[in-house]
């Protein structure tokens, strides 16, 4: 068990969901971590995101996910000790805003990054966790590259039949639509549809559905992908917030529409793994690791 | 296979006498507590400080009021049991607890279960003031810090471990399942009605539902809004003693509700 006397405080990093991150250095090592602080509130005591994203995370050893090296526990504060990383996504994307024009990334880096956000999502799904905040600020890279998923505060574990499932998670611009509609029964294909946005937002540096309610999200998901129906999706009748009214939209060319927001050249495969992402009926959507063993990635696994 | 099926059927039900008894036992062997005892040696009366706290109450009487009280989902509940079963694994042989020990490592367990589980759970004042003033606030903090470091902050829950400490009160279901799963195969025309009956006289089985039937029964299971209302500081839980006087009876309802439900 650490304690916070090892490690010196240096600048902040920012605020995440419940807590502030700060640079730190482990003054035995010499090794930069993240200090991620949770001010204990005493009426409430240990926040229930602080006790999942410690539980989940202590045991996720994976590359493409930050470690947890540590937990500093004391009666007032709790110190998440974590693997630093030099930038997020979302940083990443912004610094390449050239005036006004928003510019997305090589084909190869896209590539490159897409494929870890998976390496790192399946790795969640086989040990039975949900991350459920899929989005570019929550992705981390360092200068080596390397992409690996943080912030576990909404994550949850999955398998066990207890209780059900919170529809207000994920944020919206990466909320699937069956989320959307209220569904409480969603599991993994969840955090696909964020992983389908997060690669067309690589490629154009926009966001793909930047809606600022949940119904106008609704709508910009339905005006692209068309309007689901019964037939193209069987229960979604069923569905908390379904709306039988919703105007009937077909589906526009995902392929033609990226295109023309980006001077790389998109070809078959990667918009095929796209629709395969952004499937509007979860159950039609592609597992992790069915996305990884896509022709897009042959070049990875060949 | 039937393991998995005879859970989620107890998961479905309401929380009975039975699963308060098992809870109770199940904590009693975590940890050899002191008894209260009155009379061992004189002792004197309590200090003017203490007079707003109650004496202990039993642990049964404890859990069922806790029970009562945070309409506590029954997979919460149960769950539960599983941190207590760790805790029984880690804690040394000969360590003694004092007499409101076990009162406390239950109410721990279940607090981080009710966290680790669901998406919206009360927050640690609402917890203290659901134990009728046996525990204030800084108690029930630090019980749950002394719990997470006890447990290494490992919450996880697998299947099977839930199978293996809940057995007990699988047994019954899985038996039942398996009755009326015979009783189907054997007679196709009296499908529905054997595994109604059938359910309803096996299922845990015992008829002393009543000390909790007695009880003011409370709304149904929380919904989900309702637990998030918990989590803003502004809504405090003494509202609940309206909803006491509902008469609807929710803690127990016939099981052959539940399990014509899920057999059929």
């Amino acid at each position: 068990m650490a304690s916070s006397s090892q490690f010196k405080q240096l600048e902040k990093l920012g605020n995440g969901t419940y807590a502030t991150v700060y640079k730190g250095l482990n003054k035995t090592t010499g090794v930069y971590v993240a200090l991620k602080e949770v001010k204990l509130d005493s009426e409430e005591g240990t926040p229930s995101t602080a006790v999942r994203e410690i539980s989940l995370m202590k045991e996720l050893k994976h590359e493409n996910i930050v470690r947890l090296y540590d937990v500093i526990h004391t009666e007032n504060k709790l110190t998440l000790v974590f693997e630093f990383m030099d930038n997020d996504l979302k940083k990443y994307m912004d610094s390449r805003i050239v005036g006004n024009t928003p510019y997305g990334f090589e084909m190869s880096l896209v590539k490159y990054f897409e494929w870890q956000l998976l390496q790192g999502v399946a790795f969640c799904h086989e040990n039975r966790i949900l991350h459920r905040d899929l989005k570019p600020q929550n992705l981390l890279i360092n200068n080596k590259g390397q992409l690996k998923l943080g912030d576990f505060g909404l994550a949850r574990a999955f398998g066990i039949p207890v209780n059900t499932f919170s529809s207000e998670v994920v944020t919206l611009w990466y909320r699937a639509p069956d989320v959307l509609m209220g569904s409480r029964t969603y599991s993994t294909s969840i955090d696909i549809w964020s992983c389908g946005c997060i690669l067309a937002e690589m490629i154009t540096g926009r966001p793909l559905f930047p809606g600022t309610n949940d119904e106008e999200q609704l709508k910009l998901i339905f005006e692209t992908m068309g309007t689901p129906s019964e037939r193209t999706w069987p229960g979604i009748s069923n569905l908390p917030k379904y709306n039988a009214q919703h105007p009937q939209h077909l589906p526009k060319d995902l392929g033609a529409l990226l295109q023309s927001q980006t001077r790389e050249k998109m070809d078959l495969a990667l918009i095929d793994l796209l629709y395969g992402l952004l499937q509007l009926n979860p159950d039609r959507r592609l597992s992790a690791k069915q996305a990884l063993n896509h022709p897009w990635f042959a070049e990875y696994y060949q | 296979m039937n393991d998995s099926k005879a859970l989620r059927v107890l998961f479905k039900s309401p929380v009975t006498d039975d699963m308060i008894r098992f809870l109770t036992n199940t904590t009693l062997r975590v940890i050899p507590c002191a008894k209260e005892t009155k009379n061992a040696y004189p002792s004197p009366p309590a200090s003017p400080s203490e007079n707003g706290k109650r004496s202990l109450p039993s642990l049964m009487t404890f859990i069922t009021r806790l029970v009562r009280y945070t309409n506590v989902y029954t997979s919460t509940l149960l769950t539960a049991t599983c941190y207590l079963h760790k805790l029984q694994k880690i804690l040394p042989k000969d360590a003694h607890g004092l007499p409101s020990t076990s009162h406390r490592i239950f109410l721990a367990c279940l607090i981080l279960s009710a966290k680790y589980h669901n998406d919206s759970s009360p927050q640690n004042k609402h917890w203290a003031e659901y134990t009728d003033g046996v525990f204030c606030l800084e108690d029930v903090n630090l019980m749950e810090r002394q719990l997470l470091q006890l447990l290494n902050w490992d919450l996880r829950v697998e299947e099977q471990m839930l199978c293996d400490s809940l057995e007990s009160l699988l047994a019954p279901i899985r038996y039942d399942l398996e009755r009326s799963r015979k009783a189907m195969a054997r007679n196709q025309y009296h499908q529905r009605n054997m595994s109604a009956s059938s359910s309803t006289s096996t299922l845990i089985g015992t008829p002393s539902l009543q000390s909790l039937k007695s009880l003011p029964a409370l709304p149904k299971l929380p919904s989900l809004p309702r637990l998030a209302s918990w989590s803003s500081s502004s809504s405090t839980p003494k509202t609940l003693p309206n909803k006491l006087a509902q008469p609807d009876s929710s803690i127990v309802y016939m099981r052959s509700d539940y399990s014509t439900a899920t057999l059929v």
